[in-house]
């Protein structure tokens, strides 16, 4: 043979474009999972969709918010009822709602009833021995009525003060119940859960499209043998790893899109936000939180893939890991108090526990910091355990394996 | 030159390979043969790091073989393993670049390819549209793409028509003819008579035969042809021969060395009239049959 080799040298070396590599492997593979997820129809159209519904729900809170309710109030033409009408449209303007009474003056009581019936007036408010009755055709507007309702109370201490020859304030002396909040304030702590729940449900949502996809590309690049030859062309660490880059950058690259254009839209709305620089700067917490955690899932999505052995086996598998998922959702939506603050510093939980966190109260900055940290660490090992699962059982034929057998498997 | 040495392998108590050796001589095409379960798949895995033996080494160009190496090899696994769901060019191309080509080469290669296999119009459809032989030849294809310096192509010509033989075929001896050594297995020994330079013979996870076609086919017991007219019956009171079959002037006899041949020829021109004295090339199918017996 070595005679044959002498005279009839490998001219395959020659002829081969394989002089070295060009771009390291795993980056082919990242941009490969970027490409075809990208080219995707179904993947266009949903986060397309995603798209328009932040921006209109935004557009849709913020209309909601600047619209003003107006009725027309009919009564029986007197001035102390036109005064009343008169004092709610001011006290309304001056609690910032959006409220307003157009009087309608009308001869007579059964007059004003008799508008109310045509549809000439929305509501009809008539002096009572007691006070004011309030009349609507089938309904009469809460917040209406309890506006009147206010003025009709401050008036009636401005006349009833005035009989007794004292102030008002007099009067009102030792009633007064004013709000201290221990955490954070009313207004915060509502924007903490709208926030805190949209920020579990992208991580939900984040963590299912693209944690999902590497598992099932994992098993099926096994069912289907083409990790033999990849394994021959290239180092399998490098294709795990460019697998899972693939899906972060595509789940980080979505998630950016959702939160970025969410806060364009808020920062755009006429209204002001309260506390909007909280929110861009927990969003900012947020994303890095994501990636610790979404690497944590990424790990054991890859194990699991490699486990199985055929697409159905991940079924029953992934159960676990989309129930820590669910427990990521629910927290994200109830958890309180001192439950909150550990769940803060557990690896995945953390990536919305934290955030909630930050948003509701001011959280001294080293307590994001230890906990992402943990969350980092938590990750990487995850990943170095996830690859050796991966790597051993990536190969292995015949049926799938348990946990306990996938890291007993020699190489 | 690709060279296996003392290649065993165990799965649990059952060694599936024991000792194996043999080599795969550039410039030809070295069949491998063997029963189902005799160790060919596993064989071939090793050789691609697939998977791992329990102990021999694999040489290619007589240096322990490294990853780097086997990058550069062609293999074709096999279950087969590409994606059913991805366009049949799209993925050849992927596989190109993974080997290291840039993409416009990988493309261009690839083309070419599912051209010379008459596929060139399926290539943007998805693999799993294509027919199983159709399938098969983007399977090939996919070894080839990156120009390997060595392939191993489990079972390449499983449920391939014979024109698609004829021009895999083609394109194999092709790649052969540059120096790259091809290791293929196969159960269908015509082929292997046919296309075969060298070949492997393994039974129960050992080699029972290794060689070049002619050397096996001298090793193997030498038969000759002798016809005499009008009966070739004195054949049998030769010394050193052994008549395995005569039909009037027609004899199948084995010599026991070569003086003797020349010493019946010598006889039978003697006789009378030689109308043929041929040695009877055993073909590599029946040399299979003879040493997996």
């Amino acid at each position: 043979m070595s005679t044959d080799l002498n005279t009839k040298p490998f001219t395959a070396t020659a002829i081969s474009p394989v002089a070295e590599q060009r771009g390291a492997p795993w980056l082919i593979v990242t941009l490969r999972e970027v490409t075809v997820k990208v080219r995707d129809k179904s993947f266009i159209i949903t986060t397309l969709i995603t798209v328009a519904l932040i921006v209109g729900s935004v557009v849709f809170a913020g209309i909601m918010g600047e619209r003003t309710t107006t009725a027309t109030v009919a009564f029986a033409e007197n001035g102390r009822t036109a005064n009343l009408l008169a004092s709610a449209n001011e006290l309304a303007g001056s609690k910032d709602q959006k409220i307003e009474l157009t009087a309608h003056p009308v001869s007579s009581g059964d007059a004003a009833l008799e508008t109310l019936r045509a549809k000439d007036a929305d509501l009809v408010l008539a002096p009572t021995p007691d006070g004011y009755s309030l009349t609507g055709i089938s309904d009469v507007p809460a917040d209406i009525q309890s506006l009147l309702a206010d003025a009709a109370e401050a008036q009636a201490l401005d006349f009833n003060a005035g009989q007794l020859g004292v102030t008002p304030d007099e009067l009102k002396a030792g009633s007064e119940v004013s709000q201290v909040l221990l955490e954070g304030n009313q207004e915060r702590n509502s924007m903490a859960m709208v926030m805190g729940f949209i920020f579990s449900f992208l991580f939900y949502m984040s963590a299912m499209i693209f944690g999902m996809p590497i598992a099932n590309s994992v098993v099926e690049e096994k069912q289907n043998r083409v990790v033999e030859i990849l394994a021959t062309a290239i180092p399998i660490r490098q294709l795990l790893a460019g697998k899972i880059l693939g899906n972060l950058v595509l789940a980080m690259g979505q998630l950016c899109l959702f939160v970025g254009i969410g806060l364009l839209a808020l920062t755009m709305m006429p209204t002001e936000i309260p506390f909007i620089s909280v929110v861009i700067a927990t969003s900012g917490w947020f994303l890095a939180f994501f990636l610790a955690g979404f690497l944590i899932l990424a790990a054991v999505w890859a194990a699991l893939g490699a486990m199985a052995s055929r697409t159905e086996d991940l079924q029953q598998s992934t159960g676990p890991v989309i129930m820590v998922l669910v427990a990521v959702l629910f927290t994200g939506m109830y958890a309180k108090g001192s439950l909150l603050v550990v769940a803060s510093y557990i690896p995945v939980v953390s990536s919305v526990a934290m955030p909630i966190r930050l948003l509701s109260s001011d959280v001294p900055l080293w307590e994001p910091i230890a906990s992402l940290a943990v969350a980092i660490a938590a990750a990487w090992a995850m990943v170095l355990l996830g690859e050796r699962i991966y790597r051993r059982a990536i190969m292995q034929t015949g049926s799938a394996l348990s946990w306990r057998k996938a890291l007993k498997l020699e190489d | 030159m690709l060279e296996v040495k003392g290649l065993t392998r165990r799965f649990g108590d059952r060694t599936v390979l024991d000792e194996v050796s043999f080599s795969v001589p550039a410039n030809g095409m070295t069949g491998f043969v063997g029963a189902n379960g005799a160790g060919k798949t596993t064989t071939m895995r090793i050789i691609m790091g697939v998977l791992k033996s329990h102990s021999g080494s694999v040489y290619f160009n007589g240096t322990q073989i490294a990853d780097a190496d086997r990058a550069r090899f062609g293999y074709m696994p096999e279950e087969r393993g590409l994606y059913p769901k991805q366009q049949v060019l799209d993925q050849l191309q992927y596989l190109g670049q993974l080997h290291g080509m840039s993409r416009g080469d990988a493309r261009t290669e690839a083309l070419d390819l599912l051209d010379r296999f008459g596929i060139a119009d399926r290539t943007k459809d998805k693999l799993e549209s294509l027919s199983l032989g159709n399938q098969q030849r983007v399977q090939v294809a996919a070894s080839l793409m990156h120009h390997p310096t060595a392939l191993v192509l489990d079972e390449p010509f499983s449920g391939l028509d014979p024109l698609a033989v004829d021009s895999m075929t083609s394109l194999l001896a092709e790649r052969a003819a540059t120096g790259v050594p091809i290791l293929f297995s196969s159960h269908q020994l015509d082929l292997i008579d046919q296309l075969c330079d060298n070949l492997v013979v393994l039974a129960g996870g050992k080699i029972v035969a290794s060689g070049t076609a002619a050397e096996l086919r001298a090793r193997a017991s030498a038969k000759h042809v002798v016809v005499t007219p009008p009966d070739a019956g004195w054949l049998r009171e030769q010394p050193g021969v052994g008549v395995l079959d005569v039909a009037g002037p027609r004899a199948l006899v084995e010599f026991a060395d070569d003086a003797t041949a020349q010493r019946v020829l010598r006889a039978a021109v003697q006789r009378g009239a030689v109308t043929e004295f041929a040695p009877q090339r055993p073909s590599l199918a029946e040399i299979y049959r003879e040493v997996i017996r």
